[in-house]
């Protein structure tokens, strides 16, 4: 275990090192080793603050950083949503490129660096790169009949890259300057400067890190011993789930909470206002229309209602605000956690999603006979 | 379609699937096939889903199995799968899709199909084939051993790449590659960097090593040779016929193209209050001339069945051709994708639906003609008249 392996966990030499130290994941958890503290941390502050960077960096030693890498992505799978994927990608992509810019740039010596030829290689695209000669300055005549080998240190502020490689890596939302119509691009190489190919480094990061996530088939014995890690940090992803993809209509497997707003909806109990909101900011959320809403109620939600709340919630692909997550609902006095469900999911479009994703044959309520 | 062209059609595309050597694509085992055959109703039934190993054993026997059916269309997947043969996508297991183009006269803003002969839709898309292959060359690096051209056999032509490097690209990178393609997206910015001069000061230049930034710049070069070839009132002139240019805009591109050339081949944008002007304009004009408007869908889709090179279009008789890169500018699709099994002979037809027909005439144009009724034409002449429903099999 070096100590570049903990700067840089994802890497196919740190994932060696994992395997040669011998240490049995199961054995970590169980002895409540402080590796699963750190990784914990790793995880929440993926969620939080955008970065796996540890607040207290002197608490903790290579063994445990190294480690604290696979045991936060075994966190990340119990979680077992696509936003607490998405954001812990996004934040070891992210720690990963402060630091390798740094370390791209540093000429310290210190062992725990890595140069770019080293990360260009671990992502296969060595081969696929390769500097641009320097120009003198005001000729700025063809300079693709230089061919040079990728310069790893600082040197050159151009590179050319594999049109494939370029693809597969940047993403067109980035901005028009990332469109491949917009860029340099002949023989099958892309023009980038240095900094480009350091952000097309980092998707790559980015990349490997969400490659497998969520896995299945975490030991039965691990996922009981992180329960209470699992528990929180799904408290806290709740509180920022966005918008959701679903689009089929089951209320049988709505969260017990909603399911009972709804039921008393049905049965003309009158409901608190902000009870009324989360109902409708729910049903919102799944893309039911005004019309929907009203037959769903049967009739209760009056056209009033729905239509003003509705117009706030929604705009132009989904709903502007997400529905409440449970803990904000059981300040509302909405939800009491009927049936434990949150620990399901502690978001109720969490929750939705999951049980729409485990059942079998739904029939979408709409298109349901009539008894 | 009656019975007796229907099994005319069967029986004689599948001599020439005997005679033909239809080479099947790399990895044949590893794709989807589907095929078409000669029904009789109106609509058309692909079964598909097939594996090599369903239909015919294996690619050794698709020959055999090609001249036994005698199918009206034949295709495979442009993907690579598990298991090709399953039924659901999702148990397919997609491996990778080779990068397909398609060119289609029907796409092709310079064609308008209601007045277009065939002849002069085939000549549009065989330009805009010229241009897409140097862009897939010169841009993208494609070199001849990737890439597999062919004639589609009705009204366009196929480009399969075949590049490793493509192979797994997704869709919405595929998409990137038809935007360039068609030049959808470009940005002025896009064309254009700041450089520092000998004094380190910044200056607004035309990308040019590479890109539509290239080819704009190379326009320019050779649009400025021609000013200079010209006297100036004549080349004043021509300069005002470009959008957004005036009089003092014309004169002041005229003293740049005329004074300032080397700065020009740089790609120096800060010559003049004019370049800039001239570099919108021209970027139009390059953009129209050397985009092509490649079929959007058929690029995205990662799980497209494509015809076989070497088949027959059944809506035609045409052989889906393949053409070497070097002998495209030759290629002539009425007379090239001709089968040759088809021309020995004459056959009986019942003409239904007279008119001009594209093949077997002198001049192909409208002059040669069929009047209606039973006949004795050469055989390609009667397949594409029959493929095309234009003719019912006669009794020889």
């Amino acid at each position: 275990m070096e100590p570049v392996d903990a700067r840089y966990p994802f890497l196919g030499r740190a994932r060696e090192a994992v395997r040669a130290s011998g240490v049995d994941l199961t054995t970590l958890v169980a002895t409540a080793d402080p590796v699963v503290d750190r990784a914990r941390e790793r995880v929440e502050r993926a969620l939080l603050d955008g970065t796996t960077e540890s607040e207290t960096p002197h608490d903790w030693d290579t063994r445990e950083e190294l480690l604290s890498y696979p045991v936060a992505r075994i966190l990340v799978s119990l979680l077992d949503a696509d936003a607490a994927v998405e954001k812990y990608a996004t934040a070891e992509a992210q720690t990963a490129h402060t630091r390798f810019t740094s370390d791209f740039v540093s000429s310290d010596g210190r062992r725990d660096r890595i140069d770019r030829q080293t990360l260009l290689a671990e992502f296969d695209l060595a081969a696929d790169c390769r500097a641009e000669p320097a120009r003198p300055t005001g000729d700025s005549t063809s300079s693709r009949a230089g061919r040079g080998t990728a310069s790893t240190r600082r040197g050159s502020d151009w590179f050319w890259l594999g049109v494939g490689s370029y693809l597969s890596l940047a993403d067109p939302t980035w901005g028009t300057e990332w469109r491949l119509v917009n860029r340099e691009l002949a023989d099958g190489e892309v023009r980038v400067t240095r900094e480009e190919l350091d952000k097309l480094l980092e998707a790559g990061v980015r990349a490997r890190v969400a490659a497998g996530l969520p896995f299945e088939g975490v030991d039965d014995a691990v996922a009981a011993e992180l329960e209470r890690e699992v528990s929180d940090l799904r408290e806290l992803l709740a509180e920022r789930t966005g918008t959701t993809e679903v689009d089929t209509l089951a209320p049988e497997l709505f969260p017990p909470c909603l399911r009972g707003l709804l039921d008393r909806v049905r049965q003309e109990e009158s409901i608190s206002p902000q009870a009324r909101f989360a109902l409708l900011a729910f049903l919102a959320a799944i893309g039911l229309d005004q019309q929907e809403v009203l037959m769903l109620s049967h009739g209760e939600l009056t056209v009033d209602t729905v239509d003003k709340t509705l117009e706030v919630l929604r705009d132009g692909d989904g709903t502007q605000y997400p529905p409440p997550s449970c803990r904000t609902l059981e300040a509302y006095g909405v939800c009491e956690n009927t049936d434990d469900h949150r620990s399901v999911a502690g978001h109720p479009l969490d929750y939705y999603e999951k049980k729409l994703r485990r059942a079998d044959d739904v029939t979408d309520w709409r298109e349901r006979e009539t008894t | 379609m009656e019975r007796r062209t229907r099994e005319y059609l069967t029986g004689r595309f599948g001599d020439y699937y005997r005679g033909a050597a239809v080479t099947p694509p790399p990895a044949a085992s590893d794709r989807e096939w589907g095929h078409i055959p000669f029904t009789s109703g109106e609509g058309t039934t692909m079964v598909r889903h097939q594996s090599l190993l369903d239909i015919a054993g294996g690619p050794a026997d698709l020959p055999d199995f090609l001249a036994r059916e005698g199918p009206r269309h034949v295709y495979f997947s442009a993907a690579r799968y598990d298991d090709p043969g399953s039924r659901s996508m999702a148990e397919k297991g997609w491996q990778s899709a080779d990068l397909i183009f398609d060119l289609d006269a029907d796409h092709l803003p310079s064609v308008d199909p209601e007045t277009a002969s065939y002849p002069e839709m085939l000549a549009a898309c065989k330009e805009a084939l010229v241009d897409l292959l140097d862009l897939l060359q010169r841009d993208f690096g494609f070199g001849d051993e990737e890439m597999q051209i062919v004639f589609s056999g009705s009204r366009g032509y196929h480009v399969h790449v075949r590049d490793e490097s493509v192979r797994t690209l997704d869709s919405d990178a595929r998409r990137e590659i038809v935007d360039y393609v068609r030049g959808i997206g470009l940005a002025e910015d896009g064309l254009i960097e700041s450089r520092p001069n000998e004094n380190g000061v910044l200056q607004k230049h035309l990308r040019l090593d590479g890109g539509w930034g290239r080819r704009v710049h190379e326009e320019l070069l050779s649009y400025a040779d021609e000013l200079r070839e010209m006297s100036q009132p004549a080349a004043l002139e021509r300069l005002q016929e470009l959008d957004g240019v005036g009089e003092t805009t014309a004169d002041s591109i005229h003293d740049t193209v005329t004074d300032d050339l080397e700065q020009l081949r740089r790609g120096n944008l800060e010559i003049g209050s004019g370049a800039r002007t001239l570099v919108r304009a021209l970027t139009e004009r390059v953009v129209d001339d050397q985009s092509v408007p490649v079929d959007e869908p058929v690029t995205t889709d990662l799980r497209r069945l494509i015809r076989l090179p070497g088949s027959l279009h059944g809506d035609t008789g045409f052989v889906v051709e393949p053409i070497e890169l070097d002998a495209v500018a030759e290629f002539d699709p009425l007379e090239d994708a001709v089968a040759e099994r088809f021309r020995g002979r004459r056959v009986m037809i019942d003409v239904t639906d007279p008119g001009p027909v594209p093949v077997g005439g002198d001049g192909r144009d409208d002059s040669f003609r069929f009047s209606e009724g039973t006949q004795s034409v050469r055989e390609f002449v009667g397949v594409y008249l029959l493929a095309r429903g234009r003719a019912e099999k006669a009794a020889e």
